[in-house]
């Protein structure tokens, strides 16, 4: 009777433990992702919708069951813009088995450079630093360079300007991600693009940009290349419109036209500069909600499916972090349709493989994401956008800078 | 010449509004000898709690820049209450202690809520009009700010020189266990010096978010950007923070208009304001208008 019992047990537990293991293989496998990023700190008004769309997008690849019942498990983590959390999130992250990694910050990328190749781990930073892709392997960028993005922007003047030579300033962040941009503008002129690099202003904290904004005018300037972020931006908006210096029109004589790249613009410079952000032009990859489209009706759908408030779902950075989500899903799927074990290297090679036929057709940006091993910048296509009555609107077709090949 | 004179107005602006921030950090000193390092995020908070007022609450802007000060003067009032009370008496190294913990509570309490990540902007209220005289010319908000900056350093000066209260508080300064003796409440003073700086800070942070816009980590550092005003100034003197700050904003103003884009400089504006307070440190450690404190054994 004892024996019996013990056997009933026995058998029950065979029973359970098959069963768990039967259950598990229908749930299928879990790819785990990292992603750290400075939800709180400086620059959080970009990161915190950024990890939004990140999630969101991993959250909707879970629930609308596209890489089957496998499930992606992305821990995102806050490093509060500091290189050495970031460090700390990385190394986590590789002992938890990520397979895939995603970055923020250009200081954390460039400092982290070694450690990717070392990990052999696929990287995608929010940076668009053309310098993260120096020396390094396994670091790929969503969008254009900040280089390019400076470059089309110079672009778009030396074509549009009526006159002599175009005189352009350009206003910058004093960090690797503001001077980034300098050199390969730089380079693009001696390359035969016919505009005069008057000066080039490294920002602080200023409440006053009127000796800044006089002195350029002084000069001759009539173009204001900005790379930095919105915020700095925003006040020397405010002041120029004050001195009443903003050109209604693009290159209006007397006046001085501001452009800008990526983290420049978006509505948030609209919500910190009010009225002064108008004719403020803006390039970047994304499509915006103020274009609608069926890239911004998923956006706008992505956000409210996931309860995000309406500053959040119009943000350019939500879509941005949904977009790297997009990618590192896409090169899963692309694995597992091939039968591949989902492994970094095998990540990697899928990253390689994206592009001519294989290239991968976004709705959320202006142009197809493509890498290979000579080419790490993924949107290579641009858009200008002006603000109009409160809203950015485009500006021409979507256009890949010719000096970006000139230069390299 | 109105290139000249546009500088100075623009560098007396500024100057002002460096003073305005820089009196919170006065104000704390001159009555406690402490100084409160978490005073960028009480200029944030008084500036995110006038937008709330009026952005969210509808209230109109005036009623939510006088709500604003009252009721930062009583979270400043509650924060030296729950945190600095305890230390009244303790070795002041401590007390900054304190308030280098507190800017990181501030800092965390404020990302809880939506000012901490997220970019906003005071609704226009004031004529976008320019006011101009002699090729030289001013915001309205820039003026506003001026006006305010002077009222309340004329209203904290007199408070100081000429109320009970004021008095008293410079008392505590002077020595606190003196005080004591003759009956003044050490612990009420120290209340009222950080209600009183919560109270500067909100003004500050109302008008630098109307210029800047409302961005939080833009906004906090101001608390360090005033450093040098203070510093200059005399960590314990009123005045000294007014002449300070329009001396670093014309500074700026002169070095950003005729060094930078000039023989290779760039960035000057930023760094001046450094050098030069080193080289009045050199003749005057104790600021232009500091007490110098001589003790006899």
């Amino acid at each position: 009777m004892k024996n019996r019992k013990r056997m009933t047990v026995a058998v029950s537990l065979t029973l359970i433990v098959l069963f768990a293991f039967t259950f598990q293989a229908q749930a299928g496998e879990t790819y785990k992702l990292g992603l750290s990023l400075a939800i709180t700190g400086p620059t959080s008004d970009a990161g915190d919708p950024y990890s939004k769309g990140v999630e969101d997008y991993f959250n909707y690849v879970n629930d609308m069951k596209l890489l089957g019942d496998d499930k992606i498990d992305c821990t995102i983590r806050d490093d509060q813009y500091k290189t050495d959390v970031t460090k700390r999130n990385f190394e986590d992250f590789l002992d938890m088995g990520i397979v895939f990694y995603l970055n923020y910050s250009t200081g954390s990328t460039m400092a982290l450079k070694k450690d990717f190749d070392e990990e052999k781990m696929p990287t995608i930073p929010a940076s668009f630093h053309a310098g993260n892709l120096e020396g390094s392997t396994y670091i790929f960028l969503p969008i254009a360079t900040y280089s390019a993005q400076a470059i089309g922007l110079a672009e778009y003047i030396v074509k549009n300007h009526k006159g002599d030579t175009p005189k352009v300033a350009m206003y910058i962040h004093p960090s690797a991600f503001g001077r980034g941009p300098v050199s390969d503008v730089e380079k693009a002129v001696a390359a035969g693009l016919k505009m005069e690099i008057v000066e080039v202003v490294e920002h602080g904290t200023d409440l006053d940009n009127t000796a800044m904004l006089q002195r350029l005018k002084s000069k001759g300037v009539q173009y204001i290349i900005s790379q930095t972020i919105q915020s700095p931006v925003a006040t020397m908006l405010k002041d120029a419109s004050r001195l009443g210096l903003i050109a209604k029109t693009f290159g209006e004589k007397g006046k001085i036209t501001f452009l800008g790249c990526h983290y420049t613009g978006g509505n948030d410079l609209v919500a910190l500069a009010g009225p002064a952000a108008e004719n403020f032009f803006w390039t970047t990859s994304y499509i915006v909600t103020s274009e609608p489209g069926p890239g911004t009706d998923f956006q706008l759908s992505l956000a409210k499916k996931y309860g995000r408030d309406e500053k959040t779902a119009n943000s350019h950075n939500y879509i941005n972090g949904a977009m790297v989500a997009q990618v590192a899903s896409e090169c899963i799927l692309r694995a597992k349709k091939k039968g591949l074990k989902i492994t970094k290297e095998s990540l990697y090679e899928e990253l390689l493989a994206m592009n001519g036929a294989n290239e991968f057709k976004t709705v959320t940006t202006v142009g197809p994401v493509t890498y290979s091993k000579t080419d790490k910048q993924g949107v290579d296509t641009l858009q200008l956008y002006a603000v109009k009555n409160g809203e950015f609107k485009s500006v021409g077709k979507p256009f890949i800078p010719e000096y970006t090949g000139k230069i390299k | 010449m109105s290139y000249f004179f546009q500088l100075v107005v623009s560098g007396i602006v500024v100057g002002s509004i460096y003073a305005l921030a820089a009196l919170g950090f006065v104000l704390i000193y001159k009555s406690s000898k402490v100084l409160n390092i978490a005073h960028g995020q009480i200029i944030a908070a008084g500036a995110f709690i006038a937008y709330a007022l009026t952005g969210m609450a509808g209230i109109p802007i005036y009623l939510s820049f006088f709500l604003s000060m009252v009721i930062t003067f009583f979270l400043a009032m509650s924060v030296e209450r729950i945190f600095l009370r305890r230390l009244i008496g303790e070795p002041i190294i401590s007390v900054i202690m304190v308030t280098i913990g507190l800017m990181s509570i501030l800092d965390g309490l404020i990302f809880l809520t939506p000012f901490g990540s997220v970019n906003f902007s005071f609704p226009r209220f004031l004529p976008r009009t320019l006011i101009s005289f002699g090729g030289v010319s001013i915001s309205w908000t820039q003026l506003v700010g001026v006006i305010v900056t002077a009222v309340m350093i004329g209203g904290f000066s007199w408070f100081f020189k000429k109320s009970t209260v004021g008095i008293s508080m410079r008392a505590v300064s002077d020595d606190q266990f003196a005080s004591m003796s003759v009956g003044i409440s050490v612990p009420r003073v120290f209340g009222l010096a950080w209600a009183t700086a919560g109270l500067s800070a909100a003004a500050a942070g109302v008008i630098i978010g109307n210029i800047t816009g409302l961005n939080f980590e833009t906004l906090q550092a101001f608390g360090i950007t005033v450093f040098p005003v203070v510093i200059l100034g005399g960590l314990d003197s009123i005045l000294g923070a007014v002449v300070a700050g329009i001396i670093m904003g014309i500074i700026q103003q002169f070095a950003s208009g005729y060094l930078d884009g000039n023989w290779g400089l760039n960035g000057t504006a930023e760094v001046l304001p450094y050098i030069i307070l080193l080289i009045i440190l050199l003749f005057k450690p104790h600021g232009l208008f500091g007490i110098h404190e001589i003790e006899r054994v």
